[in-house]
């Protein structure tokens, strides 16, 4: 009992600790980059741990107070059970090899920047992100996530010399902030009738109109941090503009957040009590999905491109969310954990490969200053270990077997089976149309990879910086390579994280899938069952490893030794073809962009210099495109905005002196008015 | 020992038939074009002749170049052991389902594609372009149609669809079915790149998707992709087959004598699929690519139109 | 038998899926032709079931002369038509296929959930033919809507009008024999006074196109 408590707060002084450092030791950058990243790598470690065991082994919640103070409502407690340790977990993992790898990753800053004061920064962000999670009380919650969503701000602009980074910072800023008020009003409204802030608690003096208006905050609260369609629009800004180590953070672990707070408050505090709630997060999830993945397919800048799959996974686990909120309502509990565990398992699975894709965007941009695409090309002869890194994270995030974002596809999709019965109409309709965009978004996911990679890392380069890359530092493919090979093992052994989930979906719902588990790790190699439904991927990966060796001997026998003869690539008998006869990232995605014109609005012009057909001297073809919900959402809503306070300008703001003694007046004469009917 | 020979007898029936399968198909369409065309056999010498020949490499090409063909052929293979062409001989544990199926023919195509970008060639490009709106578009449509057969069946493994609709006395005539059936149909001829979504002959790169992404590859590595392609192909008709027009319950025998007549009528039902698909084939025109929405739009209808009719309308 | 009936009521229904996804008039025909061959098939079933049951030979009729109208001379009638009429190859729908296809999807879907709760047709065996010949309607009705040539127009009334035919026919199995004359007469008369008005217009405008009309405001 003890244990638990004191190695967190063990966590809590290391990472103060590196604050510390990095603060004292700001003159040295390159001592005070490996010192503060290996203090943060000890306190992951013992996070770890200490999640780990909590979950596995302790069945009563942590309660670490840290202040009590006279002022009311203002006390700091945390409190850590089953549900915020699984998060804890997915966040150490994520700042452990994060770490390691901003140990090599931060050299590029050495003598330009403050390195300190970026470790300062990271080792409060984190903390801060710890504090979210564990928060005892709503008050402390909000404090929390104040801190994370200014520190993130911090850190996003950290490259303030672009002009681009200032602006998607006050993007972000602007967005969090109004998400945040949303949260703001609906912890108000819950002290307003439980006259307390304890989300732990029971909920039950709360009457069910306010549930549902708390519901509706709480869901655009938390879905404009998680970035769901139509509030998502400072994601694809905010996360290319950070340093690629924070990127992989926010992406990994501070969208989560949300999902956590959704899972807190609505279905821990507040308790399902309608269908609709889950109806209305299913549907926004299939809409987030595709549309995020639509919009990844098309980027041709790396790290926007990899914000955008952000959106779409957060999609699906708003679908499995969703299913579950409405199993729930129904009362249908098995099926409730299915779905809970397909989401909770998606989510810990993102995080893992969605953290090696950004590390290895940031391999990339150390080593070619490009995150355009179209410059790229020929890489994997040039960075081969990078390369199969993020070959390895691209097959992860397209779902494909034998790595862990299958595993969890398959999960949400047998959710999504166990919920379709006979004689709900509507619903029925709702859960096959979330199978049909499930589908279509891991087909465009794969393709937006397949993309990805063909074009920077493979083919000839495009440019003379993607001909001088050379191959990162040796700690930053080790970080990588920690977070793929996991993907890789929990995608074989999907048992291992699972029966963590387990027991986090035993304290949400009551209702245990794989209770039948015993012994140790030999458990691991069982096939995924659901109901008589089984896969085992591991017996997939030997049967093809197997295939593949007697099909190499086969071969041999039949056709000799294996001479090859090397040539250049076909180029149909005209001269050599160079780097600019590929395919470029916007060729690629231009069958999709003219199918789905109405999500793009794309333009195109052509400017040609001499005949077109016979002797052209140069052509200039220009396509571009824009986010249809800046443009028909945002837009008009920021004119109006913009008019209406204009005119309110002149209307209130008179600068006489005696109209503002008028409103001063007529305030006091209200509240005092107030007083008497009230 | 059961699992071992069902292993055997699914990979030998599988080989052996998948060349057969396309042999009739090109011997249909040249019938229909007045030429007596290539002889039935003629892919098992094709296939035999590329084993034996030098492989010509792509200097710009990497590693992912070479593993593709050997990673689309495991996949193809692995595929066919989850397909049951004879519901009497069955393995003891089963570890697929449709699911598995689909990501396995995704793991197939992403290399394929990953592959025909490797050269650096323009072609390559093209092909995988267009692959991959083409199977993105089609995605949801398999999905949703297995699930529908799933959910009849109240299983996603693909054995038991197969014992489900054994029981059924005519399941072509069940509305639910016969619109999969024609669903899944229109998948099999966008999947296999056939005529209207692909022509499987040509090399004009106008109309060229998965000859695009192959067109670099020689030797063995091109026996391996073609050999891949078709036994893709023969298990998604054996798929289509064995769901929608099962057999075994009809034979009386057991043992051994039954699996033959089992396997016997498995590749009679396999050949009247094969000359309804080059039927399909010789009576469209390829379709323009920005038309293959349209397609792929009514290809998701049928789908959802069969899973309506049995979800909603509980017939 | 029903099962039949049943597969054949959906296929019905997705042929006008293929109505709204063809994009030239000459297909509109074609598509109409085999959708009413389908209804000819299906009534004909149903004439064969109620002969051998009760003798009467009134379906039988109705089938021949479903086959006899919808499938040869109406569609004859508008080939020629199309065939005197000036043709400009332009498109002919708004906005794009797969969007309205989809748009018929959520017709389809709204049909049945709304359908299903009338009581009366929540019974055994009407269920699923009803309902699939009320999307029919409403479906024929959006390719109404959809196309901008009159041809679409008189094919779209056309499909209406089988969707009422099968509505009645499905749910009876049998209408009196003088309500079935009644119709296609009046079926007879709509098209070759549509016919004709598209001669005249197309003389007038040399086009088809009814998005000139709005050339007539003010």
């Amino acid at each position: 009992m003890l244990l638990p408590g004191i190695l967190f707060k063990a966590a809590i002084f290391l990472f103060i600790f590196a604050a510390f450092a990095s603060l004292v030791l700001m003159k040295y950058h390159k001592l005070c980059n490996i010192a503060a990243n290996i203090i943060c790598i000890a306190a992951s470690i013992v996070g770890i741990s200490v999640a780990a065991m909590q979950i596995l082994y302790y069945s009563d919640n942590v309660i670490i107070d840290i202040y009590h103070s006279a002022i009311p409502f203002l006390t700091i407690n945390l409190k850590i059970d089953a549900l915020s340790s699984f998060f804890l977990l997915a966040l150490f993992l994520l700042v452990l090899c994060v770490s390691i790898y901003s140990i090599g990753y931060n050299s590029h800053y050495y003598g330009k920047r403050n390195v300190g004061l970026f470790n300062l920064l990271y080792a409060t962000f984190i903390l801060s992100m710890f504090f979210v999670i564990t928060s005892g009380n709503a008050v402390f919650f909000f404090i929390a996530w104040e801190a994370m969503s200014l520190l993130s701000y911090l850190l996003v602009v950290f490259e303030s010399e672009n002009e681009a980074n200032q602006r998607a910072g006050t993007l972000y800023i602007i967005m969090t902030h109004i998400g945040t008020a949303f949260l703001l009003i609906g912890f108000m409204i819950m002290f307003s009738y439980t006259k307390s802030f304890d989300m732990f608690a029971d909920s039950s003096a709360i009457p069910a109109f306010a549930k549902n208006i708390m519901f509706i905050l709480f869901l655009i609260g938390f879905g404009t941090k998680a970035g769901v369609v139509p509030v998502h629009i400072w994601l694809p800004h905010a996360h290319p503009a950070a340093p690629s180590n924070i990127s992989a953070l926010m992406s990994g672990i501070m969208i989560k957040t949300a999902i956590y707070g959704l899972l807190r408050f609505v279905f821990m505090y507040m308790g399902i009590q309608n269908k609709w709630w889950g109806v209305a997060i299913l549907i926004i999830g299939i809409i987030t999905a595709i549309i995020g993945v639509s919009y990844a397919f098309i980027e041709k800048n790396i790290k926007r491109l990899l914000a955008y799959s952000s959106i779409e996974n957060i999609g699906i686990l708003f679908i499995g969310l969703g299913v579950a909120f409405i199993a729930k309502a129904q009362g249908n509990l098995t099926v409730c954990a299915l779905a809970i565990t397909a989401a909770l398992f998606h989510s810990f699975n993102h995080t893992l490969f969605k953290g090696s894709l950004f590390l290895g965007a940031g391999s990339v941009h150390y080593a070619t200053h490009s995150k355009n695409m179209e410059e790229l090309g020929g890489l994997i002869k040039k960075m081969p270990v990078t390369a199969i890194f993020m070959l390895g994270g691209a097959l992860a995030v397209s779902a494909i077997v034998p790595f862990n974002g299958f595993a969890s596809e398959w999960l949400t999709f047998q959710s999504l089976f166990a919920n379709i019965a006979l004689g709900q109409a509507g619903l029925n309709i709702a859960f096959i149309l979330a199978v049909a965009a499930l589908a279509m978004a891991g087909a465009f996911a794969a393709a937006c990879f397949i993309k990805l990679f063909g074009i920077s890392f493979l083919g000839k380069p495009r440019s003379k910086y993607a001909a001088n890359a050379k191959e990162v530092p040796a700690v930053m493919n080790i970080a990588m390579g920690i977070l793929t090979s996991f993907c890789l093992l929990i995608g074989l052994f999907p048992m291992l994280v699972l029966r963590f989930i387990d027991k986090v979906v035993f304290s949400l719902v009551g209702s245990s899938i794989f209770g039948q588990f015993q012994g140790g790790f030999l458990t691991a190699a069982y096939p995924l069952k659901i109901a008589e439904n089984a896969i085992s991927p591991f017996t997939i990966l030997i049967a093809i490893i197997g295939v593949i060796l007697l099909t190499l001997i086969i071969i041999r026998i039949i056709g000799g030794k294996y001479i090859e003869r090397k040539y250049g690539t076909w180029d149909c008998g005209y001269e050599a073809l160079n780097a600019r006869m590929q395919y470029s990232a916007t060729g690629f995605s231009n069958p999709i962009k003219i199918i789905f014109k109405l999500l793009f609005q794309p333009t195109r012009r052509l400017k040609v210099e001499g005949n077109l057909v016979y002797h052209p001297k140069s052509i200039e073809y220009i396509t571009s495109f824009e986010s249809v919900f800046e443009k028909y959402l945002y837009s008009p809503l920021l004119n109006k905005t913009r008019n209406f306070s204009r005119k309110a300008k002149f209307l209130i703001q008179t600068g006489s002196i005696n109209t503002y003694l008028i409103y001063i007046f007529i305030v006091v004469i209200a509240l005092i008015l107030y007083n008497r009917l009230v | 020992m059961k699992n071992a020979l069902y292993v055997l007898v699914q990979l030998f029936v599988i080989l052996l038939l998948a060349p057969l399968v396309n042999g009739i198909i090109k011997k249909i369409k040249a019938f229909s074009q007045k030429r007596r065309g290539a002889p039935v056999l003629q892919m098992y010498f094709d296939l035999w002749k590329l084993f034996r020949k030098q492989a010509v490499v792509s200097e710009t090409s990497s590693w992912i170049f070479k593993a593709a063909p050997y990673i689309v052929f495991s996949t193809a293979i692995i595929a066919a052991l989850l397909v049951p062409v004879s519901t009497l001989l069955t393995p003891n544990a089963f570890f697929g389902d449709v699911i598995l199926l689909v990501s396995l023919f995704a793991l197939g195509r992403f290399f394929m594609t990953l592959a025909a970008l490797d050269t650096g060639g323009t072609f390559g490009g093209m092909g995988s372009s267009r692959e991959v709106m083409i199977s993105s578009l089609i995605e949801p449509s398999l999905l949703v149609s297995v699930f529908t057969i799933g959910l009849i069946s109240k299983s996603t493994t693909i054995l038991a669809m197969m014992n489900t609709t054994k029981n059924i006395t005519f399941p072509l005539a069940q509305p639910a079915f016969i619109m999969v059936f024609l669903a899944l149909f229109t998948i099999i001829i966008a999947e296999t790149s056939r005529i209207p979504v692909d022509d499987p002959e040509t090399h004009l790169e106008l109309t060229m998707v998965h000859e695009a992404m192959i067109l670099e590859y020689s030797g063995r590595h091109l026996a391996l992709i073609e050999l891949g392609a078709v036994v893709k192909q023969l298990v998604f008709i054996t798929l289509l087959v064995n769901i929608f027009i099962p057999h075994d319950q009809l034979i009386a025998l057991a043992g051994v004598s039954g699996l033959l007549l089992s396997l016997l009528i498995y590749v009679v039902k396999v050949i009247l699929i094969a000359v309804l698909m080059a039927i399909a084939e010789i009576s469209t025109v390829k379709l323009r690519l920005f038309s293959v929405p349209n397609l792929a739009a009514l290809s998701f209808i049928l789908a959802f139109l069969g899973f309506l009719q049995y979800f909603v309308l509980w017939r | 038998m029903d099962n039949f009936l049943d597969a054949l009521s959906v296929l019905i229904l997705f042929s006008s899926f293929v109505l709204v996804a063809n994009k030239r008039a000459k297909s509109y025909i074609k598509t109409f032709r085999m959708q009413s061959a389908l209804i000819a098939l299906a009534t004909g079933i149903m004439g064969i079931e109620s002969f051998f049951a009760d003798g009467h030979i009134d379906i039988l009729i109705v089938c021949v002369l479903i086959i006899a109208l919808k499938v040869i001379y109406i569609p004859n009638l508008l080939n020629k038509t199309l065939a005197n009429v000036e043709y400009k190859v332009e498109k002919d729908f708004f906005y794009n296929i797969p969007l309205l296809i989809f748009i018929c999807c959520s017709i389809t879907a709204f049909c049945y959930t709304c359908i299903l709760t009338i009581h009366g047709i929540n019974t055994d065996v009407l269920n699923m033919q009803v309902v699939n010949s009320i999307a029919l309607i409403l479906i024929g009705l959006f390719f109404m809507i959809s196309r901008k040539k009159i041809i679409g127009q008189m094919v779209g009334f056309l499909v209406i009008e089988n969707g009422l035919f099968v509505a009645a026919i499905f749910s009876t199995h049998g209408m009196p024999f003088i309500v079935d004359l009644g119709i296609f007469i009046d079926l007879i008369t709509a098209i070759m006074i549509m016919g004709i008005m598209a001669f005249k217009i197309n003389e007038k405008f040399d086009s088809i196109d009814i998005n000139k009309l709005k050339n007539l405001r003010g």
